[in-house]
């Protein structure tokens, strides 16, 4: 929040950036990868939305996509393996004015980080949570993950999956709380801009699964989608995705779903013939900790010097006694 | 003519009573049959007593008593006959309270509650009795509220306005006391960082302080001192930063607007509520230059917290800031002045200041209440402006088009407490106009009675103006919260006995008429009839206001009253009431197009559309019939069912884009459809002379000739979204041409 006359100056003095300047390292993803879609989308998200790079924080986990951090020219914490959103929860606590954004794999979210991502749902604090899902272990070169359909074979799986892959929609929209839950495909800029750029806006936490391909080791995978636009199905609302004539044209099969209708959300995400591209729920108004939690006053260095000595005294031996 | 009318109607021109039958009203002690239902409101549940609950987050800031019991009920009370002790004990109490308050006793809910409730006990069975204890102190453990307890009356505008005011700046003020704070305490840690980093901070006595007595024996500070790197002379803020800070700073301390945080100033803060339009405006002039400086102080600080602050362009935009730099959004975190007025009425000296301070576009918010809108002023006799004086500030003050105008009696304050906090937090001037209904002067009437009648009678009408809400008169001007808005004048049903014992039902106007008719002052104006059996050349005045004077030919207008006894009585009325009554009528119809009720301008464009459509509709008939074999007639079909439904302009421009993307030439030269293109790299590691990314890092064709036809095909071969066409090939003695075409056929 800043006063009107601040806002004028800082509005006359607009800077400018180009996705140039959100560039860092250069990717290591392999060529052809989904994440580089991603990675695109974000840069571009940075510049359109003018985000000071100093005010901009990304932060992973362990994987492919956990690498997201080094790429970005701004702020970045490559966290520990599903871990991603405790730390990005302490970032947001403690920074309130930073823009907060995670990138979590499939393995990283949904197997060991669950815990994390379960309650991070719950908590509604603002951020914008990429998962990047490829169906795989990545980085240690394919091993099954939790969203691996039946039947994969990787190298922890040799005669295949025997499980039905978990639905990270399904499960996220199955939290108390839940407050924005969308899906993308890589392979759709437009549209994938699109919903990160409307998760980005929403105010508390933006989960956003994302289909990622991953050229080497299940090159394959999407492929059933991506050749036959017709299994797409983009959701589409006045309230939700809004899409162009020419990406409406190529993909015909639309729905307009009203993201506020959380049971038609949860039909349309555990569908398994159409892939649902698109805001599948969105609750404006649901609860956010950080916002509840956000003290009425700042907090002093005093302050807390004097409450850390309140409590420390209660542990303290003094010298003279 | 009878010779009873010839006095009916001499007394309805004249004001003379002719003949010694008619009667003089103000000994009957007449008021409008309608209020025949109300005699003692204490006996009655409506919006007084009213609690100004005391602020709590999300808490309406107004609720009627009678609103409070009624949850209490639906919480406590069992349904059906189980819970009918309870309901009865808690109504029972809800009329202690009411007539406790009636008999001038005040305070908070609770207190009144206590009070009531013992009154109960000590009137309670003794069977009872315990039951009753228990009811009670379940009720009282239940009661979401508490707050001082107003009735109806010439306090309660003020009182309802300055409790609203007060929990808009507590909204306020706490928004940006948190926001100085915060940004004290970062100001102060920017000094404080720079502080740490110079020599000063580095001696051997600060280092000695900073570790505290217990362990000083144990360092040798000046060693300590020696060791610690001393930071270099470009470490250290820039003075002209330093002083900037500082003062920025200091300002912030020393503010007067807001109270709490640690202020450094020793001038007390300011107070916001005046008793004068000139006062209020003159303390705003006086303060001006330090709200500029604090508005100065705040974005420096904003600025120099984010290191967004250039010297090259803002000093210079610093340097020129003053009072004529600030818009009215620079105001709208500050407290807003508060006045209070009563008694407009009788000093219209007020209305030009009220009118001024409007104007000025600054945040003041005006209560202007009237205790008597029927009075007339002494110095200009001859002028018959029945209800003239309440309505012309408000009116005036739309004329601005800037200030919120809220106009309303009291009685209905509590269903306005929304619109009282939009105007109060709305970043403007703000006029409450407010009829009290506390001059005293209708007959026995209680003010909320008086009040009610003002708004339902069209004499003091209730309207909102909100500068806010948007761009037209149909966004900012409401009138739908006054009774039975579309129509002219309200109508009730009103039920009586007549001499046989007979039940009669009547449909009664409450006009102008009856509003006076409770004014003993103006009681010259009607005159009893002898008998109510009178019905010849009679009309009532509802009828005789919307009849034409032809229409209405020689028939005396009269109004049905009911005496101490309710007894009803029929009473004629003379022009000059007739003829304010026509007047406020007009006002009304005035405000009724305003708020888009039988809008003249709306009517007669409908009527030449209408007039349009159906010459239209008859052409077409028309030509139908000349079109038609002979045989039967063809029979008009209605107009909606011959028209096709019409594209709407979203569907046309959607189908437009559709049909232009379809309809893209193909093209033998080689493309890619860069915006569905995933930034996959394959193509440029490929070749990236050939192919390039754009501003959005989507590949696009670079160079054609920096490639060759082969170089296109294997790139769209291995493109995973398959966006690359290699259209055909640029040099025709490119070698494996034949082998290329046909791969290339896939994607193009």
């Amino acid at each position: 929040m800043s006063t009107p006359a601040t806002e004028r100056l800082l509005k006359s003095n607009d800077e400018n950036f180009t996705i140039d300047d959100f560039k860092s390292n250069m990717p290591r993803w392999c060529t052809g990868c989904g994440n580089n879609a991603i990675l695109t989308a974000l840069q571009r998200l940075c510049r359109d939305e003018k985000l000071p790079r100093e005010k901009t924080v990304f932060v992973s986990g362990i994987g492919c996509s956990s690498r997201f951090p080094h790429y970005m020219n701004t702020y970045g914490f490559h966290g520990l393996h599903g871990r991603a959103l405790p730390i990005a929860e302490g970032i947001k606590m403690a920074r309130p004015d930073l823009h907060v954004f995670v990138n979590t794999g499939d393995g990283d979210c949904c197997s060991i980080g669950t815990a994390h991502w379960i309650h991070a749902i719950r908590y509604n604090m603002n951020m914008t949570v990429l998962m990047h899902d490829n169906h795989l272990y990545g980085l240690t070169k394919k091993q099954a993950s939790p969203t691996s359909p039946q039947g994969l074979q990787s190298n922890t799986t040799p005669r295949g999956t025997f499980l039905e892959p978990l639905n990270p929609l399904s499960v996220t929209l199955g939290i108390t709380n839940a407050s924005f839950v969308a899906q993308a495909v890589d392979w759709n800029p437009e549209s994938l801009f699109e919903i990160i750029s409307r998760a980005y806006r929403h105010k508390g936490f933006s989960f956003v699964r994302i289909l990622q391909r991953c050229p080497e080791y299940v090159p394959t995978m999407f492929d059933h989608w991506m050749n036959h636009p017709d299994k797409t199905l983009l959701l589409t609302h006045e309230n939700g995705m809004q899409v162009s004539p020419s990406l409406a044209a190529t993909y015909k099969n639309q729905e307009t779903h009203d993201p506020l209708n959380l049971d038609r959300a949860r039909e349309i995400a555990s569908m398994t013939e159409q892939v649902p591209v698109g805001i599948l729920f969105h609750d404006p108004e649901a609860t956010r900790y950080d916002d509840i939690r956000d003290p009425d006053r700042p907090i002093s260095p005093e302050t807390i010097r004097s409450a850390l000595d309140s409590e420390f005294d209660k542990f303290t031996v003094w010298p003279e006694q | 003519m009878s010779l009873e009318h010839v006095d009916l109607v001499a007394f309805h021109l004249t004001g003379e009573r002719s003949g010694g039958q008619l009667q003089d009203v103000s000994e009957l002690d007449l008021r409008p049959a309608l209020f025949s239902g109300y005699g003692d409101l204490s006996r009655l549940r409506y919006d007084y007593p009213l609690v100004l609950v005391a602020a709590m987050e999300g808490e309406e800031l107004l609720r009627p008593l009678s609103g409070i019991i009624d949850d209490l009920l639906a919480q406590i009370a069992a349904p059906g006959s189980d819970g009918e002790f309870d309901r009865k004990q808690l109504l029972n109490l809800e009329h202690e309270i009411r007539a406790a308050l009636a008999d001038g006793e005040g305070g908070t809910l609770s207190e009144a509650w206590r009070r009531a409730a013992e009154a109960l006990r000590a009137e309670a069975d003794e069977a009872a009795e315990e039951q009753l204890a228990d009811l009670l102190e379940r009720a009282k453990a239940a009661l979401p509220v508490d707050g001082e307890l107003i009735d109806c009356d010439g306090e309660a505008p003020g009182k309802v306005l300055r409790h609203a005011w007060q929990a808009d700046q507590k909204t306020r003020a706490g928004a940006l006391r948190r926001r100085l704070d915060q940004l004290i305490l970062k100001l102060h840690g920017i000094l404080q960082a720079d502080y740490l980093k110079s020599a000063d901070a580095k001696t051997a006595d600060n280092l000695k302080g900073s570790v505290g007595t217990s362990y000083e024996a144990t360092f040798d500070f000046e060693a300590l001192s020696r060791l610690l790197p001393q930071g270099a002379a470009e470490d250290a803020l820039p003075e002209t930063r330093r002083q900037r800070v500082q003062w920025a700073l200091d300002t912030l301390r020393t503010q007067r607007f807001v109270t709490g945080g640690q202020q450094s100033g020793d001038e007390a803060p300011y107070d916001f509520v005046f008793d004068g339009c000139a006062g209020a405006l003159a303390a705003f002039r006086e303060r001006l230059p330090g709200l500029v400086d604090l508005i100065k102080a705040l974005a420096i600080a904003e600025l120099e917290i984010d290191n967004r602050y250039k010297e090259s362009r803002h000093d210079a935009y610093f340097a020129r800031f003053n009072e004529n730099t600030l818009v009215a959004a620079d105001l709208e975190p500050f407290p807003s002045y508060l006045v209070l007025l009563r008694g407009l009425d009788r000093d219209p000296g007020w209305q030009a200041e009220i009118i001024q301070a409007m104007s000025t576009g600054l945040p003041i918010k005006v209560l202007a209440q009237a205790d008597d809108i029927l009075r007339q002023d002494d110095d200009t006799p001859g002028q018959f402006s029945f209800g003239a004086k309440g309505l012309q500030i408000a009116n005036m003050a739309l004329g601005l088009n800037r200030a919120y105008v809220l106009q309303a009696g009291a009685s209905n304050l509590c269903r306005f407490r929304d619109k009282l906090q939009q105007g109060l937090a709305y970043p403007g001037p703000a006029l409450f106009s407010v009829f009290s209904g506390a001059a005293g002067n209708a007959a026995g009437a209680a003010p909320y009675l008086a009040a009610a009648s003002a708004m339902e009678s069209r004499a003091f009408p209730a309207f909102t103006y909100d500068p806010s809400a948007g761009n037209d008169w149909a966004s900012r001007f409401c009138i739908a919260d006054n009774p039975q808005a579309e129509s002219e004048w309200p109508e009730h049903d009103f039920h009586y006995e007549d001499a046989e014992l007979q039940r009669i039902e009547e449909r009664l106007t409450f006009t102008f008429v009856d509003f006076v008719a409770c004014d003993r002052r103006f009681a010259d104006h009607l005159a009893g009839l002898p008998s109510n059996d009178i019905q010849n050349g009679l009309l009532p005045v509802g009828e005789y206001l919307r009849r034409t004077p032809e229409d209405r030919a020689e028939n005396v207008p009269y109004l049905l009253m009911v005496d101490r006894d309710d007894r009803l009585r029929k009473v004629v009325v003379d022009e000059t009431l007739i003829g304010a009554a026509r007047r406020c009528g007009e006002v009304w119809h005035a405000l009724q197009e305003l708020g888009g009720i039988h809008n003249s301008h709306a009517d007669r464009l409908l009527a030449a559309e209408r007039d349009r459509w159906q010459e239209e509709k008859e052409r077409e008939l028309a030509e139908l019939r000349d079109q038609a074999p002979a045989g039967p007639a063809v029979s008009p079909a209605p107009a909606t069912a011959t028209e096709a439904p019409a594209a709407t302009p979203a569907a046309e421009d959607s189908a437009e884009a559709a049909a232009e993307v379809e309809a893209a030439p193909p093209s033998d030269d080689a493309y890619i459809e860069t915006p569905r293109c995933t930034t996959c790299n394959e193509c440029t590691e490929l070749n990236n002379r050939l192919f390039a990314y754009d501003e959005n890092e989507q590949a696009y064709i670079a160079d054609p000739d920096a490639g060759s036809f082969k170089e296109l095909v294997e790139a769209a071969e291995v493109c995973q979204v398959s966006i690359i066409h290699p259209g055909k090939p640029r040099n025709p003695d490119e070698p494996n041409l034949d082998d290329l075409l046909k791969r290339a056929e896939l994607f193009n």
